[in-house]
């Protein structure tokens, strides 16, 4: 006979109460592991559409163009950027170009960013121009043809096929327009993208702005996603008089960074509550064991034993109860995660319209990811939590004077 | 022969609520090793303080409780935890097993605080078992077993660390008294046999009939 079998037949004593606590226990745990691994599923969809249709894992911008927006902050990456994308951890560079202007159209006039970019190596990474058929994709990167925001041909009142001419200032302050044509309509889900979109041809618009061969901002697109950027070799190999400088993607998209650490955050905050009050079962269920057996403590204690006998005897019941509870909790998270990753939440049944966060348009379908490290963290949690929660029951226990309890 | 067990001018008082009651008022008492003896007494008499004092369940509020000659008023209260591990048995009226361990588990459980080995602990209680007849019985719970059993199984328990001194008080009181008889004489017998000194309580004639010496208590003091 061991303390350990002392401590497991007790809290089968009242079975009912210890299969609540354990239920409850279960029911957290796995509630704290599933959400958790379903949105670090969630967040790198997120992390990941947002890169490709943004300023990717890594940007190279030249000096302090990341916040001024100063299209004269152009730079030739000529030098170095096929180095760049004949790296090993590289999946491509996309060079891009960012103008400021007004389109007109015969009726009406709004402003614009105009955007140049390689079409050959944009669409297969950019979501926005994915979801587009072959045909509507830009032809090369010098031809009139544009690819324009749905909201903003409704504004302009245009039509597929129709003109316009955009006006905007060029590198030595003089006003140039160029007469474009709608190729194909761009929907990204973004209100203020899809009303100030218009996409040419990287080489048409630098000519536009007097920039040839300049680009605004190097788009590195990573073929592990976030995990591993080699951003030492990286730097090493931009020209050094450049100005250049390289940002992690959530320096370059601190919406998105922002909206998905508050969103973790808040989140944190909810485990946390819910650890606490399953924390309070925990002492609750073993209290009223305490106080159900105070004369059975007080026999024990009265025979010789030491206070310490009864503190080891109630640790091991609220470490039983929490391992117990963590291997049941753990079974099921593991098998609601397991559904998450292979089959994931389709939110089209339930939400309607496009689905932004933090300024990007994610996959309606959620998919969890497996974090084991971090479901073994709840797992020292909970353990851990239970350990506190017996601490005052057996300080209780520990108290019960022999002489008075058996009077009773 | 030295006293196993020694009180002198022992009083106890408890405080309820603004009144106080002396338990226990003066009281000389030597037990000698081996003894076998009763406390006697109307109920409220002291009987079951003067157990607990003696058994360093309760500290005296004044006079001296030696008991092997350690002083108890000098011990702290780990000191009499071990105290009472070593050198005290204990039977209760109510036979204070623990409900969710079997008979041979409650009969090891001081065995077992003790540390001593599983393979000692066994062949002692067989053959405590075999002497109280309980033989046989060792995997029933206490709720699987008839009070007298029980009560058997407590003696078991309170002899198995070869005590000093078995305290135990009204053990009869909850059982009939052709079965109190029965304990009383098994008790009897272990004492002739293994030396062990009793001290126990009774409102019970028959039962303090049996004892080798009886010590009348009235009021908190021992009367002749
Ligand atoms: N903890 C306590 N608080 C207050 N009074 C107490 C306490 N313990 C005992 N007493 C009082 O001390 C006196 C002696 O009690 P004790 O239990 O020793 O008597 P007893 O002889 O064992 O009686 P019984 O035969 O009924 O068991 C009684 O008047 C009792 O009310
Ligand atoms: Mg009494």
């Amino acid at each position: 006979m061991s303390l350990f079998r002392l401590a497991w037949y007790n809290l089968w004593r009242n079975r009912r109460r210890t299969w609540i606590t354990l239920v409850a226990l279960a029911f957290s745990i796995m509630l704290v592991q599933t959400s958790h691994n379903l949105s670090t599923g969630v967040y790198s969809q997120m992390i990941e559409s947002g890169v490709r249709a943004g300023s990717g894992h890594m940007t190279i911008y030249r000096s302090n163009y990341l916040e001024t927006r100063d299209e004269k902050l152009g730079f030739d990456p000529q030098a170095f950027i096929h180095q760049l994308k004949s790296m090993e951890a590289v999946e491509t560079v996309l060079p891009r170009i960012y103008l400021g202007g007004l389109a007109q159209s015969s009726r009406e006039s709004r402003g614009i960013v105009l955007s140049g970019i390689d079409p050959a190596l944009e669409q297969s990474i950019n979501p926005i121009l994915k979801r587009l058929p072959a045909a509507s994709q830009l032809p090369d990167t010098i031809s009139r043809k544009a690819l324009v925001g749905d909201r903003l041909l409704e504004e302009l009142q245009l039509k597929k096929g129709s003109k316009f001419v955009v006006t905007l200032q060029d590198r030595q302050g003089e006003m140039v327009s160029e007469l474009l044509r709608v190729h194909a309509v761009v929907h990204s889900g973004i209100r203020h993208l899809d009303r100030s979109l218009v996409m040419i041809g990287r080489q048409r618009a630098a000519a536009l702005a007097g920039m040839p061969d300049e680009v605004h901002e190097l788009a590195l697109i990573m073929k592990n996603g976030v995990k591993d950027i080699p951003a030492d070799e990286i730097e090493a190999l931009l020209p050094a008089n450049q100005e250049l400088n390289l940002y992690f993607w959530d320096e370059a998209m601190t919406n998105l960074a922002n909206a998905i650490k508050l969103d973790y955050a808040s989140q944190q905050f909810m485990f946390l509550i819910i650890l606490l009050i399953v924390t309070i079962g925990v002492v609750n269920t073993l209290l009223m064991a305490v106080m159900e057996r105070t004369r059975e403590f007080g026999t024990i204690l009265a025979l010789g034993a030491r206070a310490s006998v009864l503190h080891q005897m109630l640790f091991l019941e609220a470490l039983i109860l929490g391992g117990l509870g963590l291997l049941i909790g753990t079974f099921f998270g593991s098998l609601a995660t397991w559904y998450l990753v292979e089959k994931g939440i389709d939110l089209q049944n339930w939400i309607a319209g496009e689905l932004e966060f933090g300024g990007v348009v994610f996959d309606p379908v959620m998919r969890a990811v497996w974090e084991p490290l971090w479901m073994l963290k709840i797992g020292i949690y909970v353990i851990s939590l239970c350990f506190l929660a017996s601490l005052y029951p057996a300080y209780r226990a520990g108290k019960i004077v022999p002489a008075e309890s058996m009077r009773k | 022969m030295m006293e196993l067990i020694q009180l002198r001018n022992v009083l106890k008082s408890y405080q309820a609520g603004v009144q106080q009651v002396d338990a226990v008022r003066g009281v000389n008492l030597q037990i000698k090793a081996g003894e076998f003896a009763a406390l006697a007494g109307p109920s409220g008499s002291g009987k079951t303080t003067l157990l607990n004092l003696i058994g360093g369940l309760d500290q005296a509020s004044a006079g001296q409780v030696i008991v092997e000659g350690c002083n108890l008023a000098e011990c702290s209260s780990v000191e009499l935890a071990d105290f009472r591990l070593q050198r005290i048995g204990f039977i209760f009226q109510s036979f204070n097993l623990i409900p969710v361990l079997t008979a041979r588990e409650n009969a090891e459980f001081v065995l077992m605080l003790r540390k001593v080995p599983a393979e000692k602990r066994h062949a002692r209680i067989d053959i405590l078992f075999q002497q109280l007849g309980i033989s046989g019985l060792e995997q029933r719970r206490p709720m699987e077993l008839s009070g007298g059993q029980q009560q058997r199984v407590a003696v078991a328990r309170a002899m198995a660390a070869e005590p000093a001194v078995v305290l135990a008080d009204e053990p009869t009181a909850n059982l009939d008294s052709e079965t109190a008889t029965d304990l009383l004489f098994l008790m009897q017998q272990l004492n002739r046999e293994q030396g062990t000194t009793f001290l126990f309580s009774s409102h019970d004639p028959k039962v303090i009939g049996l004892a080798d010496r009886v010590v009348n208590l009235k009021d908190g003091r021992i009367v002749e």
